[in-house]
Parts: C-alpha cells; sequence; structure tokens
C-alpha cells in the first residue's frame, strides 16, 4: 500500500479580503512642485505614472520597497491621459500639446520613441484597442482618430462631434468605441465604417453658464465594464456658476445594450468626479475633485455606500490588476496608492 | 500670493435706472442730418475699446510663461514682431503684432472688478472722474457729430457712471448689439409732426424748469438722453438688416462677431467711441478650456475689425485698447482656475499716436510680479490721450471749477508715443 501524498502546505497567512469600508492609504508618492493631472498603472502592475503641471510624467516602480521616481521629458505641455500596450511594455500619453508619446516603459530612463502630432489642438484621451493594435485618440479638433499601433499611422478619422469630445474608449469587443463631448453627447462608433451608430444626449451633464454665455460639461473618464455591459462617464452635473466651478460629481451608468440610464451616481462635494473603475468585485470606485474623495458605489443604488476622503482632489484613479490596491492622481502633489482592505500588521 | 478668489454679486448687476434710460430716451423722435462720413474719415480721431470682461488671462494672451511653474498649458507662439511671442490661444492676432504694442508691467494694486475697472477707465484709483470714452467723446466728437459721441456695445451692463461731472451727452450709450435698438421705431399712432410737437414741448418745460431753480442736472440729462436718442434714429439704417455674408464668415456670426462689424459700422458713420464688451474671462474654474473658447472667439474676429480698420486707413486715427479690469493669478487654483490679479498683468493697444510693435515693461520669471518698468491705470490714461493728441496734463474747464483731466501724480508712458 502506497502512502498517500502529504498534503499541500498552506500559506502562512491568507491576504486580507477586499473590504472597502475599511479602504486606507499604503503609500505616497511626491511628484514635483505642482499639481498631478492625471494617473495610470500598467497592465502588469510593475509601474504607477502621473502627468503633472510642469509637463512631466513621472514614474514610479510599484514592486519596490523604495519609492524609485523617473522623470520622463518629452511633451511640452500637460499630459491628460494615459494608455499601455496590453503587455506593459509600451506606455502612450496623450498631450495638450497635440501630441501623442509612445514610451518604452520598461527602460530604466525611458526616452519617447515617438511623439506624434495627432490632433489639431489639445489630444484629450486616448486608450488602446483591447487586441493592443490601435490606439483611439480624441482632441480639440473635434475628431476622433484611430492609430495603428504598429506603424502608427492614421487608420480613420471619426467626424461627428460638434464640441470638444472629451474623451473615447474602445468597447471590449474591439468592433466599437464610445465617445462623450462638451456638451454632453454620447455617441457609438462603428469602428470598420466610422459612422456613429447610436447617439445619446446626456444633457444633465452640461451646463450653460446664462451670465457668462459658456458651456461647461464634459467627461473627466469613461470606462466600460469588463463584459463590456456598462459603460461609466464620469463628469458632472447641476451648474449653477461655470466660472466659480460651481457643480456637482455625477457619474452616468450606461446599460450599453438597451442604452438606458441606468444609474446617475452622485458624490456628496462640489466639484466632478474625475475618475472612475469597476472593480471585480462588482462595485464601482470613483475620485473626486477638487474636494479629494474617493466614493464607492454598488449598482443598484444612487448613492455611495461608502466614502474616503483624501488629502488632496483626485483628479484620477486606476486599479492594479488584482484589484486589491488602486492609485490616485491628487491637487495636492501626491500619487496615493490606497488598499480595498484592512490593515495589516 | 494674495488674491481674490470671488466676484461680487454687485460686479455683475445690470444698471436698472441706466438701461430704462437708454430704453425711454430711445423712444422719442427727430432728425439729424448726418455729416458725411468721408470727411469725418479723414478728420476725426476716434477710440475702439475691447473690453475683455472679467479679467482675462496675461499668461494666456500677452505675456505667457511657458515651462514655468504656473505657465498653463499653453505655448508661446512668434509675432509678427521679431522677438515678440504671445499665447498661442492668438495666432490670428499674432500675425498682426506689429500693428499693435504690449505693456505687460501693470500693477494696479487691486484685485477687486469694481476697483480694477474704474482705475482702468478713470486713470484714477478713486473718486468721480469720467471713463476715458466719456472724455474721448468730450474732446474728440464733432459739435455735428452724426452718432452719440460713446457707444459701448455689450450684452450684459455693469453699473457705470461713465460721464462723472462731464455733460451728460458724453456718457456711454448702451447697444445690446446689432438689432435695432428698443423702441426706436414712432409708433403709428404718433405722426411725426406730433413727435416734433412733443419733444419741443419738452425741451421748453426743462428750461422752464431749470430757470425756476430746478436742477439743471437732471434737464440736462434727460435733454441729452433725447438728444442722442435722436441721433440713433436717424441712423436707424445702421441697425437694420443683416450683415454681409462677407463679413459674417470672416468676422463670425456669433454674437461678439456680430457686435464688432457693428462696431465697424459705427466708426465708419462717424461714431467717435466704441466699446465692445467681450464677457466670459472671469474664469476662477477651467481657466484653460474658458481662455480656449473665448479668445478662440476674440483672435480672429478682431483681427478681422482691425484689418478693416488698417486697410481703409482709419487706423492711423482710431486709438484700439484691448483692455480689462486686471489680470489673474500665476497660481493655478485646484479647479484649473486663475483667481484675480492686478498686480502683474497686461494690455495691447496700437493704432493712432502709438509707436506699433513695442513691449513695454516686463514681469518675472514667473510672473508673480512686475520687473521692470512699472505701470497703472493712470499712465495709461495719459498715454492714451497724449496718443490722441490731448493735453491730458491740461484741465476740464467746468463753468469756473477746473479738474485735471489726468491724475497729475502720473505721467504718460513716452516710449510709446510715436
Amino acid at each position: 500500500m502506497s502512502a498517500s501524498p502529504p498534503p499541500p502546505s498552506l500559506p502562512r497567512s491568507l491576504p486580507a479580503p477586499i473590504d472597502v469600508t475599511k479602504t486606507h492609504v499604503v503609500r505616497e508618492f511626491k511628484s514635483g512642485d505642482v499639481p498631478l493631472t492625471t494617473c495610470r498603472i500598467d497592465p502588469t502592475g510593475q509601474f504607477v505614472v502621473a502627468g503633472a503641471e510642469d509637463f512631466t510624467i513621472y514614474r514610479w516602480s510599484l514592486d519596490s520597497l523604495e519609492p524609485t521616481k523617473t522623470e520622463l521629458h518629452g511633451h511640452n505641455s500637460w499630459v491628460r491621459s494615459f494608455d499601455f500596450s496590453p503587455d506593459g511594455k509600451w506606455l502612450y500619453s496623450g498631450g495638450y500639446d497635440d501630441r501623442i508619446g509612445i514610451w518604452p516603459l520598461q527602460e530604466p530612463r525611458p526616452s519617447p520613441a515617438r511623439m506624434l502630432v495627432a490632433h489639431d489642438g489639445w489630444v484629450r484621451w486616448i486608450r488602446t484597442s483591447p487586441d493592443g493594435r490601435l490606439l483611439a485618440s480624441c482632441g480639440n479638433d473635434n475628431l476622433l482618430k484611430v492609430w495603428d499601433t504598429e506603424t502608427w499611422k492614421l487608420v480613420r478619422e471619426f467626424r461627428g462631434h460638434e464640441r470638444y469630445p472629451y474623451a473615447v474608449v474602445f468597447h471590449p469587443d474591439g468592433k466599437r468605441l464610445a465617445s462623450f463631448d462638451l456638451m454632453g453627447s454620447l455617441r457609438e462608433w462603428d469602428l470598420s465604417t466610422g459612422k456613429t451608430t447610436r447617439q445619446w444626449e446626456a444633457k444633465f451633464m452640461w451646463g450653460f453658464d446664462k451670465k457668462f454665455r459658456a458651456d461647461m460639461g464634459g467627461a473627466r473618464d469613461l470606462q466600460f465594464s469588463p463584459d463590456g455591459k456598462y459603460l461609466a462617464v464620469a463628469g458632472l452635473t447641476e451648474v449653477t456658476n461655470a466660472f466659480a466651478g460651481t457643480h456637482k460629481p455625477l457619474v452616468l451608468l450606461v446599460e450599453w445594450k438597451t442604452g438606458q440610464f441606468l444609474r446617475k451616481f452622485r458624490g456628496d462635494t462640489r466639484g466632478a468626479a474625475w475618475g472612475i473603475r469597476f472593480h471585480p468585485d462588482g462595485f464601482l470606485v470613483g475620485s473626486g475633485a477638487p474636494s479629494g474623495a474617493l466614493w464607492f458605489w454598488k449598482p443598484d443604488s444612487d448613492k455611495a455606500f461608502h466614502k474616503l476622503p483624501l488629502s488632496g482632489g483626485g483628479r484620477a484613479i486606476d486599479l492594479t490588476p488584482d484589484g486589491r490596491q488602486a492609485a490616485v492622481a491628487q491637487i495636492d502633489r501626491k500619487l496615493v496608492i490606497v488598499q480595498f482592505t484592512a490593515k495589516t500588521s | 500670493m494674495k488674491r481674490d478668489q470671488g466676484c461680487h454679486q454687485t460686479d455683475h448687476d445690470v444698471s436698472r435706472r441706466a438701461f430704462l434710460a437708454t430704453g425711454a430716451a430711445a423712444g422719442m423722435l427727430g432728425l439729424t442730418a448726418p455729416a458725411t462720413a468721408q470727411v469725418l474719415k479723414k478728420k476725426q480721431k476716434r477710440v475702439l475699446q475691447l473690453y475683455l470682461q472679467g479679467g482675462v488671462s496675461q499668461l494666456e494672451s500677452w505675456d505667457p510663461k511657458p515651462g514655468t511653474k504656473h505657465g498653463g498649458p499653453f505655448r508661446a507662439i512668434p509675432t509678427s514682431v521679431p522677438g515678440m511671442h504671445i499665447s498661442e490661444l492668438l495666432p490670428h492676432t499674432a500675425q498682426r503684432m506689429h500693428l499693435l504694442s504690449v505693456v505687460r508691467s501693470i500693477n494696479l494694486k487691486t484685485n477687486s472688478h469694481h476697483d480694477g475697472r474704474l482705475f482702468m477707465e478713470m486713470g484714477r484709483r478713486s473718486g468721480e472722474f469720467p471713463y476715458v470714452g466719456s472724455v474721448a467723446s468730450r474732446y474728440l466728437t464733432p459739435e455735428n457729430a452724426p452718432l452719440p459721441g460713446y457707444l459701448h456695445i455689450t450684452t450684459r451692463g455693469l453699473t457705470d457712471n461713465t460721464n462723472a461731472f462731464l455733460d451728460a451727452r458724453h456718457a456711454q450709450m448702451k447697444l445690446a448689439g446689432p438689432q435695432v435698438p428698443n423702441n426706436l421705431v414712432r409708433p403709428d399712432s404718433l405722426t411725426a409732426d406730433a413727435a416734433r410737437r412733443s419733444s419741443d414741448l419738452l425741451k421748453r418745460l426743462n428750461t422752464r424748469f431749470s430757470g425756476r431753480g430746478g436742477r439743471k442736472a437732471f434737464t440736462d440729462s434727460y435733454n441729452a438722453s433725447f438728444e442722442m436718442a435722436e441721433k440713433l434714429m436717424a441712423r436707424r439704417d445702421l441697425f437694420e438688416g443683416d450683415a454681409s455674408p462677407k463679413d459674417l464668415a470672416r468676422y463670425g456670426k456669433h454674437p461678439f462677431g456680430r457686435n464688432c462689424i457693428l462696431a465697424k459700422t459705427l466708426l465708419e458713420n462717424g461714431a467717435t467711441v466704441v466699446k465692445v464688451t467681450h464677457h466670459g474671462y472671469d474664469t476662477h474654474a477651467e481657466n484653460f478650456n474658458f481662455h480656449l473658447e473665448q479668445l478662440g472667439e476674440f483672435d480672429k474676429t478682431f483681427c478681422m475689425l482691425l484689418d478693416d480698420l488698417h486697410v481703409s486707413g482709419m487706423l492711423d486715427s482710431t486709438l484700439v485698447m484691448i483692455m480689462s479690469e486686471f489680470g489673474r493669478t500665476p497660481k493655478i487654483n485646484v479647479r484649473y482656475g486663475r483667481d484675480h490679479w492686478g498686480t502683474a498683468w497686461s494690455i495691447a493697444l496700437g493704432g493712432q499716436g502709438l509707436v506699433p510693435g513695442a513691449i513695454i515693461g516686463a514681469t518675472n520669471k514667473e510672473g508673480t510680479a512686475v520687473s521692470k518698468r512699472e505701470v497703472d491705470g493712470g499712465h495709461l490714461f495719459h498715454t492714451y490721450f497724449q496718443a490722441l493728441g490731448l493735453d491730458s496734463s491740461s484741465n476740464h474747464e467746468l463753468g469756473g471749477r477746473v479738474v485735471p483731466i489726468g491724475d497729475p501724480a502720473k505721467t504718460p508712458i513716452k516710449e510709446l508715443l510715436a
């Protein structure tokens, strides 16, 4: 009779379970002397990058205990949007200098492999396609553009927005795009034809200031759920004085198949929602500014079930690949890492 | 940096009295033969004020500091003047800077909309003095001028007593835009003869009222209002019909474009002072998005107006000023805004009596302070009138009382005078 195999060894301690009510700051990275504009975590979870009002891109290593900061120079204006190749080898940056930067992210001191003049005016947003072969951008020329990430040739232009498109994102099926503009116009585009296939007007995310004769609105973040069933639009609502920034944060949740506006998640401060992410555990987490806060919502209620105050306004949020942590780019010059668990010793 | 983050409601209130006075006055009738525009064009000196209400950012216009701590996202671009750079938000203006000059060293020592506006208009920090437009109207408007001396095209009202102690004929007359002013048309029920008799009766009553000890200022003010309305009514044609398709294509179909087309028309037809207010620069939030929009609208439209004055030969006799009540803080606030900042900011000006292509003064590296040739509203006021050929160190003669035209403690910016 042969002996039975030994039982598998148990880990000394299991990781703490996700409990957003216990969310806390675990790391802080200091950039330079100016506020941050945005941030992203690369798909491998090795690096976090942030844009800043001094035109610099800051990169920190997340897998080292020491905060190793690297500065990336190439843009001569602010960077408001990042994305990566799916393997994490390339960083893409969209700048207010009309250009998209293409950076070898893994290099010790990355310099741009290319600075692509992409739009006539600010590049407001960029997003990589699910297979990584394409990059979508939108800019102040009111155009969406899709680029081949191998050759960096323009694949297609998408015309239709009459005011600035603030953000564009690929649907997870890779065949469609969604975009959102200053006036609250949400569009679905067919990637193969370049045509708008559906259009909605989310006018509650736009306001016209009659006194100053100015429009205020637009998406500060745009994100599909990984299964493609939902789209979340982070922005603002109830504009009463555009020039004083008197408005409230709002995240719109859209059921993509039906086009129904399912939820209007609200923040409980003044300002705007600047970041939104779908967490694998089924909730959404958003960041707000200028009053710094993280809000946690469930899809069945407009009201946040938890809020975490931040030391500075959160202009962007992104999750680590395992969903246990998030990076937040703050106005007080800090890049903070929060963990959605109780504190561990 | 100390800054004022808020605006007070009174800064934006419409002057109900001024509004009603203008509207009521425009209801009267009369005919005045217009002088020929061609003669006026040759002899008359004029003022064109472009007022960027709320405080345009100097960093997003005339004094960009790209790449500095507070420089913001916009770049500087070269202009038609070698070595001079302005913000990329003004690409059309950049190509015409050889017609304009920039003063980059204004320190008003106030961050208040109200106080800044008065200082920039009166040339004095305090007191009741006439605005630039009223003084220019008083000394430059011919006796037989076909239009009121000081016309202000604005879509919003601000509480302004522009003429102070000068005759009410030199108060600004507000126009809401290119449409025919309200109540300018004589009602059908009132014959022309009856209207004339009514007007004559009113004047006689006013004269009698003054003769019996009534306050002359009241009757003068009413008479002046009727007189200005009569002039406008005689030139009702200036407001009728749409602008030409060519002008609309060049200037833009938006309200500011149409207002600038009207400004050109008024100047071509004998107006002495035309002020056009472009609203929307009080950008405590989203300063960069709003300047992108506002200056995007201003830039080409203003340049079309400048071109038309230049091509017609009128620019040589027209003082052009692009001004605000102050600039905006170098420091960018948490709402991506810039707040009120009268400490170190800029204007642009050109035309009649001025050296073109000059840069007067400078600010420090981060734009937080004037570093060279500090000036204020008093210096600018003298400069405007010296450029117009008026001795601003002389006095207003007010029936036995004299008041210095410009602040005696200030002098013109001589290096800016042609």
